[in-house]
């Protein structure tokens, strides 16, 4: 239970809030790069509670900027994009991709004047298909190359827009116990009066959880009924990703869960996976495969019968921003509070002039994350399990991917007996 | 005109709703089902820093329940203690096996 200051404090991301200001020190995906391969080079998008234009040069550069023309206010998104920026098509003031006005038509014998105006911007670049954006203060941080962004494999993406706050979708990676109950047996008990069977993996027991804070979030372990310290789950476990992902994975499957806060009320929720089985053999994939998961239906009903439908109802339902002034955490939510004072850490040293955890400023490669490989002790079931209960059911390639997995758990196999 | 405490109090689900300090901070409608907690908690909740002594007004009091206590995890933004403070009534000690 919080107060409802404190409430309205982890979960207000506009500029100028403590949670906004903390949150603009990273970088987020706001794109995808087919997003531009045909029609108009520039689009509207919504992230922390403002609108932007981001918009893609001839040359292939990526800018973005605020949406709003400094002149008049119109929007920039019905600009015209060259190699050195975007013109405002309403008067054809033009922007750098610093923001700096650059040119202004009609007042062309008064540099003075352009030379005041500079519009909000931020930068943005490629990684792993997706278009990332950085809208926050100077010096720009390096965008993390984490493995699942850079390592070679097949990968889809599921996507879905979300009415509600991230900060409830964060909590829910720092709680291990929903998955044998929301997993678990809701999915047992919606089985039984649908007539499907439900995945067995998600339903063992929790005999014990742990959170230690690493340099980029929480690793968070969990032993299983019938399991030991041994399992990859403990000795391994995986990252919550601060302030916005969840990394996770098994028989390798590794995922990201990205949670991009778009404003205080809506998140916009992808699964972005890699496919990578040892012993599979895949062609060079041009670009992610990109699909929409469903979670709603038609009469407005929550879609609950596969893994992440389970949890889009739990955030969903738990109201656009879940008043925790009423609500009442027990033991098994200690991870909550404990992510809850790691996010004000984090806001008290931005008001320090300090990097928060996960802020990287080295150049590097690659950076390998910490994630289980044998998931729930499911072994070689967990891909099937996780391809058709998960929201990769509605991935156009998920015939391939469950053919990928199988095929190489043969030649595995193979190489495990010697044949 | 309703009296919204008298509301309030028929409305609370965890018990009579408390006699409340002056206090700057919001609270809940009350005659929103929980909100006799909230208020609780606003009354319960640790005001100043077990180490340092500092108002805890810009750090974080997380409340949680174990049993019949009250446990609220606290992060002090002066000093950046963290540590939970107890609300119990009475004390239990669990024997290990000997």
């Amino acid at each position: 239970m919080l107060t409802v200051e404190q409430n309205e404090e982890l979960t207000r991301v506009g500029p100028g809030t403590p949670m906004g200001e903390l949150l603009r020190r990273y970088w987020y995906p706001i794109a995808f790069e087919q997003d531009f391969d045909e029609g108009r080079p520039s689009k509207t998008v919504r992230l922390l509670g403002e609108n932007w234009t981001l918009y893609k040069t001839p040359s292939g550069r990526y800018g973005i900027i605020g949406e709003s023309c400094p002149h008049r206010r119109a929007s920039l998104t019905y600009g015209v994009v060259r190699d050195d920026g975007i013109s405002c098509g309403y008067h054809g003031w033009k922007y750098d991709f610093d923001g700096q006005c650059i040119d202004q038509p009609a007042e062309n014998d008064n540099t003075a004047f352009r030379d005041k105006i500079k519009a909000k911007a931020g930068v943005a670049q490629t990684m792993g298909g997706m278009v990332w954006v950085y809208v926050g203060p100077q010096p720009v941080p390096e965008l993390p190359r984490f493995d699942v962004y850079v390592q070679d494999g097949i990968r889809d993406i599921g996507v879905a827009t979300l009415p509600c706050n991230w900060f409830q979708i964060m909590e829910n990676s720092v709680d291990p116990h929903h998955v044998e109950w929301l997993h678990g047996a809701y999915f047992e008990f919606l089985g039984q009066v649908e007539g499907f069977e439900a995945p067995k993996s998600f339903q063992k027991k929790h005999i014990k959880v742990s959170f230690d804070e690493f340099e980029f979030g929480i690793i968070k372990r969990r032993v299983l009924e019938g399991h030991t310290e041994e399992n990859d789950d403990w000795a391994i476990g995986h990252p919550l990703m601060f302030p916005y992902g969840m990394r996770v994975g098994g028989m390798w499957i590794d995922q990201m869960q990205i949670r991009v806060p778009i404003d205080d009320t809506t998140t916009w929720k992808l699964f972005y996976s890699l496919h990578h089985p040892e012993g599979g053999t895949w062609e060079k994939q041009d670009r992610p495969v990109v699909y929409d998961y469903e979670w709603i239906d038609e009469n407005g009903e929550f879609i609950t019968d596969y893994v992440e439908g389970q949890d889009v109802m739990a955030w969903v339902s738990q109201g656009t921003i879940t008043d925790r002034s009423q609500e009442h955490l027990g033991r098994s939510d200690q991870g909550v509070a404990m992510l809850r004072k790691m996010f004000k850490e984090a806001m008290a040293a931005v008001e320090d002039g300090e990097d928060p955890p996960g802020v990287v400023r080295e150049k590097h490669d690659i950076i390998e994350l910490p994630c289980e490989k044998d998931k729930f002790g499911a072994g070689t079931a967990f891909t099937d399990q996780w391809i058709n209960g998960g929201s990769m059911r509605y991935s156009p390639i998920r015939e391939q991917l469950l053919a990928l997995h199988r095929d190489a758990a043969v030649v595995r196999e193979k190489a495990g007996s010697g044949a | 005109m309703p009296d919204l405490e008298q509301q309030a109090r028929r409305a609370a689900h965890h018990g009579p709703w408390p006699d409340l300090p002056p206090d700057p901070h919001r609270l809940p409608p009350p005659g929103d089902w929980f909100a006799s907690d909230a208020a609780l908690h606003l009354l319960d909740k640790p005001k100043f820093c077990p180490h340092c002594g500092v108002s805890l007004d810009r750090g974080l009091i997380s409340e949680w329940w174990s049993g019949e206590d009250r446990i609220f995890l606290t992060w002090c933004a002066e000093c950046r203690w963290t540590g939970n403070v107890v609300l119990f009534s009475r004390a239990v000690i669990e024997e290990p096996e000997h």
